[in-house]
């Protein structure tokens, strides 16, 4: 389906809910939606949007924490203060809907002519999927790749059309543009205790055969083996044990790093703070033809199953669906839609990016999904921790994660 | 050695060692002053080559930082009021006697803050709902940080209590003045000092709480400086400059009350009425 | 009725009422959570039974479970050391402050007041810079370091498990200074200073002094400082989560930390209540540390 086809579906969906609702307007439904969005993010402004329509509905938002979402969520609704529709990290997804948190919204969905599962990229759909039935939206997403800055490639004598390929190439190239007199590590990522050193592991040990299931094959020992080389030989700053993704980025952005493994999120601070030409990659892989994984984040919505307005709330989703095609252009975030083309921004290097992202995300898998992901996701953190700082090799923590990881399984 | 070299030996020792103490803080308005790539400069340089003033404007203007710093403000009040009016009395009755009530009383307030507000917010929030008090999030936060600072509170003034002497209360009411009269005209304007300090110290607190306004009041209008602080300390959104602007935005008004109000709290601690 | 009305306005109902109201209002407010806490950790608790008290009890199941995983006693130790250090760091260095500005100088007073600064600072602010100071290649901490010729090489105060709870405790003494600071000069100055001069007659020097008289006298306030010192740095949370989230690999987890993380980012709350019950157990022993040390007030 092409843009102005949806765009006219969407057109058509609004325009049919305002005129079932003008009837109506003496008393508006309110529904609450709750997400992380900033005033420069989605939620907020498509929302504002949605009011000016007049729909007969009023959305009320809050912003909230990252950190805090899954907390918040559950005090609330377990003490029946939940709003009616949810943003939730995809991989803690499996969580709410497992308990029946979030409403079944499978038969809303195949009556729906603006949701069509057949839209979307098969990772983000599995992850709103429990037991075969739709618990949620996909709201955006993204994935991992390999910024590179081409200036620094040239510096060193390397081809800037040529990225690295393969670990042993990454750990090489690395070696190759480490120069502590200036202050310029190879490379930066994030091997933080959180969420986002699983993100950033999970697709190295999904590239080596392995797979939180299966942590600790041979491919995935092999990987957390490069992730502490790169430590140990300083290839890249040990505060990197410490630093979010964001934040080591941005040793990128200001020249200490010549390469950056982080997602699609960065593209308009980099665009705007360095100073350098640069480009991005596919991850690099075990070896040349090793078969492709990739990282898999961001938001789903879903609505809670105490929320009194289901219809509305699913009416605002909808909404939401509709407007899609703005995701990139208007707010930097990538539809979890294949079948929306995104026009290009008139900026190059921003265009450029875009397509390796669309590539790697064809790779991309979610985590789990698991009712206890957050449990997995610590034992994985800790394997990761425990071999980088040295205090086990990467053998021994993968083991010890594997026990753990398979205790939780049961 | 004669005095006045010493003094000025000591003076001098004394304006390094405040140097070091401040540092930190000294870096939180510098780094506030520098643009995005400077912060990650190696080395720091201690004095930004560009200052970025317009920050203060800009993040004042878009983070709205007068509304919160108002409800901080109204939060603090509020809670430093409460507190005052229930823990005087509680601390006073606790300097008068000495038996073993005391003793369990006292054990029992000291015990009552031993967790974290991070692990007590749950069973508050709980608690909060099922009374119906989270319908005024405002009021909710304020007793939930009354009841936190409390013991710490009466700690404080109990010892200003002590250093009132007994028997200036007993001969009040030998001159025929009910406990009630004696308490109010006579005990409670001798250590007055004491207690005014302890609120500043117990305001100056508040006003920084976070942990209780973050989870209990969900309208941004009424939310503290401290979640407005944390609203843009998420993932991709350190904008370290930023953060260090609000910071000191955040912290320039206490520091600028304390300033003037500091010779006065020095001294009420120190001149005895507080020990 | 009138008995009664009399007996608040006159005698033993004026005290009560004076300590039961903030009493009930304290209980209510925070040992009801508490209690609340400690029935958690005998049950089976998950995210959606948190509104209701009625959930399968399983004796002491969480403890044991708690017990058996290997990181339980490092990060008890962790506890322990961040507490010992804390207090040792802060108490010494706010003792030392106290007295040289006890010693009176012109300005003394004015840069006293200075120092108590970092109370004033909120606690997410003071996260926040240190993490910004301590950071490993763009700290300014290293970076005077190495001017100085104190270390070599960066040292990775937030990433290098032999550094990391070292990092939080820089913060926390830094914290704590103006608290100790300025307590114990309020029981300095309530020393009548004639003993001193009793004491010089008799020709005791300035360490015998200090041994003699000082801290004799200071006995109350000490016992104070120490039990509210163990309480605040067991509360200590924003530093934790600021600089180093108790990692690498637990190297810098505490108990507080770890119990809000098992809560809140594992969802395993019974975990989180257990550890929180260990820890009431251990500021019990600070409450009764700081009562005994009332015993020894001389009232005014």
């Amino acid at each position: 389906m092409g843009i102005r086809k949806l765009a006219l579906v969407g057109a058509l969906a609004v325009a049919s809910m305002s005129a079932f609702y003008v009837s109506a307007r003496a008393e508006d439904v309110k529904i609450t939606v709750w997400s992380l969005d900033r005033d420069i993010q989605p939620a907020p402004n498509l929302i504002k949007d949605f009011n000016n329509l007049k729909t007969g509905i009023t959305v009320e938002y809050r912003q909230i924490q990252f950190d805090d979402v899954v907390s918040e969520a559950m005090r609330a609704y377990s003490t029946g203060q939940a709003p009616d529709i949810i943003a939730v990290d995809n991989p803690e997804h499996a969580l709410f809907s497992s308990r029946g948190a979030f409403l079944d919204l499978t038969d809303m969905i195949s009556q729906s002519s603006v949701v069509k599962p057949a839209n979307y990229y098969p990772g983000p759909l599995k992850s709103v999927m429990w037991k075969d039935r739709y618990f949620g939206i996909p709201k955006a997403t993204n994935t991992i790749a390999l910024y590179y800055n081409k200036d620094m490639f040239k510096a060193k004598g390397l081809d800037p059309a040529k990225p690295p390929q393969t670990w042993a190439e990454l750990v090489d190239t690395a070696r190759k543009l480490t120069d502590p007199a200036k202050n310029v590590y190879g490379i930066t990522f994030s091997a933080k205790a959180n969420e986002e050193g699983t993100f950033q592991f999970l697709p190295w040990a999904q590239m080596g055969g392995g797979g939180y299931d299966k942590i600790n094959t041979p491919g995935a020992v092999k990987a957390l083996q490069t992730w502490k080389t790169i430590i140990d030989e300083k290839l890249a700053s040990r505060d990197t044990l410490t630093r979010s993704q964001w934040d080591s980025t941005g040793t990128f952005n200001s020249g200490n790093a010549a390469m950056a493994i982080s997602g699609p999120w960065e593209l308009d601070r980099m665009v705007k703070e360095a100073k350098f030409d640069w480009g991005v990659a596919l991850l690099p892989l075990p070896e040349a033809d090793a078969k492709r994984s990739s990282a898999m984040g961001d938001f789903n919505w879903a609505i809670f199953a105490n929320s009194k307005h289901p219809k509305e709330a699913f009416k605002v989703l909808e909404y939401f669906v509709s407007q899609d095609s703005r995701m990139f252009k208007d707010f930097g975030q990538l539809p979890a839609r294949s079948d929306l083309a995104i026009p290009p921004t008139g900026q190059p290097l921003k265009d450029a990016a875009l397509k390796v992202f669309q590539e790697q995300l064809k790779f991309a898998q979610p985590r789990g999904p698991h009712p206890a992901w957050p449990k997995i996701s610590k034992a994985i953190q800790d394997a990761i921790q425990a071999a980088l700082s040295g205090q086990m090799s990467a053998q021994e923590a993968l083991d010890q994660a594997d026990k753990k990881i398979k205790a939780v399984l049961g | 050695m004669s005095i006045a070299l010493r003094d000025k030996l000591m003076l001098m020792v004394a304006v390094l060692l405040a140097a070091v103490y401040l540092f930190p803080l000294y870096w939180m308005y510098v780094t506030a002053l520098k643009t995005g790539s400077a912060m990650f400069a190696s080395p720091p340089s201690f004095w930004p080559s560009d200052p970025q003033w317009s920050i203060y404007g800009s993040v004042w203007e878009s983070r709205n930082v007068g509304r919160y710093l108002w409800n901080s403000f109204v939060i603090a009040s509020g809670a430093v009021s409460l507190i005052v009016i229930l823990g005087t009395g509680c601390a006073y009755v606790l300097a008068r006697y000495r038996n073993a009530w005391v003793d369990v009383g006292l054990f029992l307030i000291l015990m009552l803050q031993v967790l974290p507000a991070s692990l007590m917010i749950t069973p508050i929030f709980v608690g909060f709902s099922q009374l119906g008090l989270l319908d005024y999030p405002r009021v909710a936060v304020i007793l939930a940080i009354a009841a936190k600072s409390m013991p710490f509170f009466v700690v404080l003034v109990r010892a200003a209590f002590m250093s009132v002497p007994m028997e200036l209360e007993e001969a009040a009411l030998v001159d025929g003045n009910s406990r009630f009269g004696a308490f109010f005209h006579i005990v409670l304007p001798l250590a007055r000092n004491g207690i005014l300090v302890s609120a500043i110290l117990i305001f100056m607190q508040a006003f920084g709480e976070f942990v209780y306004s973050k989870s209990m009041i969900q309208a941004i209008e009424y939310q503290p400086a401290s979640v407005g602080l944390n609203s843009f300390m998420g993932p991709n959104t350190n904008e370290w400059n930023n953060i260090m602007a609000y910071a000191a935005m955040y912290v320039t008004p206490i520091l600028a009350i304390f300033v003037l109000l500091q010779r006065r709290i020095v001294s009420g601690l120190t001149s005895g009425a507080l020990k | 009725m009138r008995r009664l009305l009399l007996s608040i306005r006159d005698g033993r109902g004026f005290d009560i009422g004076l300590v039961s109201v903030p009493l009930i209002f304290l209980f209510a407010m925070a040992g009801l959570p508490l209690i609340y806490n400690i029935v958690m950790s005998f049950q089976e608790v998950d995210m959606f039974s948190l509104g209701t008290f009625a959930r399968p009890f399983v004796g002491f199941k969480n403890y044991i479970t708690l017990f058996s995983q290997p990181e339980t006693w490092p990060i008890l130790g962790n506890t322990a050391i961040f507490v010992v250090a804390s207090i040792a760091g802060q108490f010494t260095i706010g003792f030392a402050l106290a007295l040289f500005f006890w010693t009176g100088f012109p300005g003394s007073s004015w840069l006293r007041g200075l120092f108590l600064v970092s109370w004033v600072m909120p606690g997410l602010v003071v996260g926040a810079i240190w993490n910004w100071i301590l950071s490993g290649d763009f700290g300014v901490l290293n970076f005077l370091l190495k001017e100085s010729g104190l270390v070599a090489a960066n040292i990775f105060w937030r990433s290098d498990p032999n550094f990391s709870l070292w990092a939080v405790v820089i913060a926390n003494i830094w914290l704590g200074i103006s608290f100790n600071m300025i307590l114990l000069s309020v029981g300095l100055s309530a020393i009548p200073q004639d003993l001193y001069e009793a004491a010089e007659l008799d020709g005791a020097n300035v360490v015998q002094r200090f041994y003699t008289i000082t801290l004799p006298m200071m006995r109350s306030s000490i016992g104070a400082l120490v039990a509210l010192g163990l309480i605040f740095t067991l509360q200590q949370f924003d530093l934790f989560a600021a600089i180093t989230a108790g990692g690498p690999n637990n190297s810098s987890n505490v108990a507080q930390y770890w119990a809000w993380d098992l809560s809140f980012r594992q969802y395993d709350f019974a975990q989180g209540a257990t550890i929180s019950v260990i820890m009431i157990v251990f500021v019990m022993f600070a409450s009764v540390v700081y009562v005994r040390s009332t015993r020894h007030e001389v009232r005014g």
